[in-house]
């Protein structure tokens, strides 16, 4: 996508809203420790509300780490820079706070709570952020998104996560994220483990969760495959390697890595080729 | 009846006195032979007693407690609107601590035969029938269980004949005492051959701060396939000393069910006994308990084996927060003639704050071949992994542990086979965990 096409989407999006979407995640030179151990060394990123960021990089360069973090795990500690969304400090916030603020995390292996059913979760949350729906609208809706994500309708009774396989458990993730309606929604590998049908379904359920958005939900995807790519188009994408962003670019970016791999970053000092560019 | 006042307290000769003075010859002859076995007893002792090592009353002094009055009008009414709320349909038997007791709404039972009526007056009516139902009770089996023999009042009794399968459940409320008074809850149940039966037993007070004894035993003897869904909610003031021992004796085949939920009192000693006598008799405990602040909750099982091809299965499942503490002790113990035996106990602890404490030892105890036994317990904490999964949804931290507390909780309350009943006490418990997260979240709120 050209920066004239990203633009003219970003206009759009503003139309829509009847505001300019101007909220955005900063982050700048977040450093994280996770057990006394540095995994993030400095890392800046701008996500502004409206586009489609894809966060890549090799197995253990901080990805899920920086997903943590900016949700507020207990045990990544902070020990340098700052993050911050829509002007608000996010580490001064506790989680709830950061999801009441309009951050939501798809995470990559949910833990089950045996006893929760998925319907009680879901209210609870709803009520928690001050979006709760009269019971009916709230069934509605519920419904309408299940089907769209192809559930079972015994799925609002069993416990949140309790048995569900690999493939539901993203479906059930993708379904909080239809129902709270986050501002930015950071989707930690919402991919992995999926067959082909249950990828395409995931993402088309992200994808229409970021039409109906009308422009007023960021996306930072992390994944390890280019093929969710081929469902959700990228405004930027970026390169994580050793707790650092080292190149951003267009959609292209994610080409060159499906075709390379991530050699040209993990054994060169700097990348080759690109230009590295702040996003 | 006049109750006697004396500066020693309600636990007295004289008190004894008057029961023996108002009972048939039989009972008259039980209360005394109780109380000398009582008096030549010493009380229970943590260093003494091995089942009462973690749980120390020295601090009980009987002699605090007087004889119960009439119970106010705000408890009876507390206990009126739990039974309206839960189980309309159900007969409610009202038994005040000083001994009244009211059946209302039981046409229906009395028409099919059932007995629903005050224990004193079962008493002189059916002797043969409530000395059935007190067989399973020793009179001087322990400290508790001889004071209770000696001086319990009122009380319930209720016998279903052979093949009848009650109409309506039974409920029971036992109301507190008053300040430092005293109350002897009894139930007894008496099932037929092939009767049937739904109880919930309600121990119900105020929440002052008072503090109260309360001495209870329940026994149920169930005949050949006979049937009893029990409910006993424990949700005493919270200083009460409550001590309490739950029986149930099966015949050939019966299934005993409990689904109980214990969530008052200062210091609780509960024994839940199941006596599985009769051939394929069969037993399941299934109870929820929350302790908070300073509460002290003790929970002794029997699954006795007596019978082949004999079937129990426990689960209790605690959460303890602040200080509270859980004593758990349960007992497998199958017996020779019990071959085939199929028994298991677990106790699951969930300790939600740094002072609060859990114990659990669960044992078996088999002489018989060919059985299969197990048991388990667990001690844990909120997972953080958990907390924060919650969180990241916009839920407070508190709210959190609420919802987590609630689903711990959920595969045994989802268990209690009366819907009404079941909401009713899962509000009871998210009351107790405290309001929030768990408010207002029934599945069937929302159900199409």
């Amino acid at each position: 996508m050209s920066e004239i096409a990203e633009q003219a989407r970003v206009v759009a999006a503003t139309n829509a809203a009847g505001a300019p979407p101007t909220a955005e995640l900063h982050v700048d030179g977040l450093r994280v420790s996770v057990e006394g151990k540095p995994i993030l060394d400095g890392v800046d990123l701008r996500v502004p509300v409206g586009q489609v960021h894809v966060l890549m990089g090799p197995n253990g360069s901080g990805k899920s780490t920086l997903a943590y973090s900016l949700m507020g795990h207990p045990k990544y500690q902070v020990t340098g820079g700052a993050a911050s969304f829509d002007g608000q400090d996010l580490l001064a916030l506790t989680p709830d706070r950061r999801a009441k603020l309009g951050l939501f995390l798809s995470f990559q292996n949910p833990i089950a709570i045996p006893g929760v059913t998925t319907v009680n979760f879901l209210r609870a949350a709803l009520r928690a952020q001050g979006k709760e729906l009269p019971a009916r609208e709230f069934i509605a809706r519920l419904g309408e998104e299940m089907t769209a994500l192809r559930m079972d309708a015994s799925f609002r009774s069993r416990y949140i996560n309790d048995g569900f396989s690999g493939g539901e458990k993203k479906r059930a993730e993708t379904l909080q994220l239809a129902m709270l309606e986050p501002r930015l929604a950071i989707l930690d590998e919402p991919d992995s483990g999926l067959d082909v049908d249950a990828l395409r379904i995931v993402a088309d359920g992200v994808l229409r969760i970021m039409e109906k958005s009308e422009g007023r939900m960021g996306v930072l995807l992390i994944t390890h495959y280019y093929r969710i790519l081929e469902n959700l188009t990228p405004d930027r994408v970026h390169i994580m390697h050793q707790g650092r962003i080292v190149d951003s670019g267009g959609p292209e970016l994610a080409h060159l890595i499906e075709r390379e791999g991530y050699d040209p970053y993990t054994t060169a000092t700097s990348p080759p080729g690109t230009e590295v560019s702040r996003p | 009846m006049a109750e006697a006042a004396t500066a020693t307290g309600v636990v007295c000769r004289e008190t004894l006195d008057a029961r023996v003075a108002g009972s048939p010859a039989w009972l008259a002859d039980r209360r005394t032979a109780a109380w000398d076995a009582f008096s030549a007893m010493p009380a229970p002792s943590s260093s003494r007693d091995e089942d009462w090592r973690r749980t120390d009353i020295a601090k009980l002094h009987l002699d605090r407690f007087a004889a119960a009055g009439t119970p106010a009008r705000e408890l009876v009414e507390l206990a009126q609107s739990r039974h309206a709320t839960a189980l309309p349909g159900a007969a409610l038997v009202l038994c005040g601590p000083d001994g009244g007791v009211t059946v209302e709404n039981a046409e229906s039972l009395l028409a099919q035969g059932v007995i629903v009526s005050s224990l004193e007056e079962a008493a002189e009516r059916h002797p043969d029938l409530v000395q059935r139902g007190l067989s399973g009770i020793g009179i001087g089996e322990s400290y508790f269980v001889a004071m209770w023999n000696a001086l319990w009042r009122g009380g319930v009794f209720i016998h279903v004949p052979a093949g009848m399968q009650a109409v309506a459940p039974v409920w029971i409320a036992h109301l507190a005492a008053g300040d430092e008074q005293a109350s002897f809850p009894a139930t007894l149940v008496v099932l037929d051959d092939h009767a049937s039966l739904t109880l919930v037993e309600d121990l119900v007070g105020p929440a002052d701060p008072a503090p109260r004894l309360s001495v209870a035993v329940t026994a149920f003897q169930l005949g050949e396939d006979a049937r009893l869904d029990d409910i006993p909610v424990q949700q005493l003031p919270p200083e009460t000393w409550h001590f309490s021992t739950r029986r149930a004796n099966c015949g050939t085949s019966a299934h005993y069910r409990l689904f109980g939920a214990t969530l008052g009192a200062r210091l609780q000693k509960a024994y839940w006994d199941v006596i599985l006598e009769g051939r394929g008799s069969e037993a399941d405990v299934f109870a929820v308990c929350f302790a908070d602040a300073h509460q002290h909750i003790d929970h002794q099982s029997l699954q006795l084996h007596r019978g082949p091809d004999t079937r129990s299965n426990l689960l209790l499942k605690v959460a303890a927060r602040d200080h509270a503490q859980s004593v758990y002790g349960g007992l497998i113990d199958v017996l020779p003639g019990a071959i085939h035996a199929d028994g298991y106990v677990v106790n699951r602890n969930l300790l939600l704050s740094q002072g609060a404490s859990a114990s659990g030892v669960p044992r078996l105890e088999i002489k018989a071949n060919d059985v299969r036994c197990g048991h388990g317990t667990t001690v844990g904490h909120v997972d953080d992994e958990e907390r924060f999964y919650l969180m990241a949804r916009g839920i407070p931290a508190d709210d959190a542990e609420r919802l987590v507390v609630r689903g711990y909780f959920a595969d045994v309350l989802d268990r209690v086979p009366l819907e009404t009943t079941r909401e009713w006490l899962l509000a009871l418990v998210d009351a107790e965990i405290g309001d929030g997260g768990g408010g207002g979240l029934d599945a069937d709120e929302v159900a199409p």
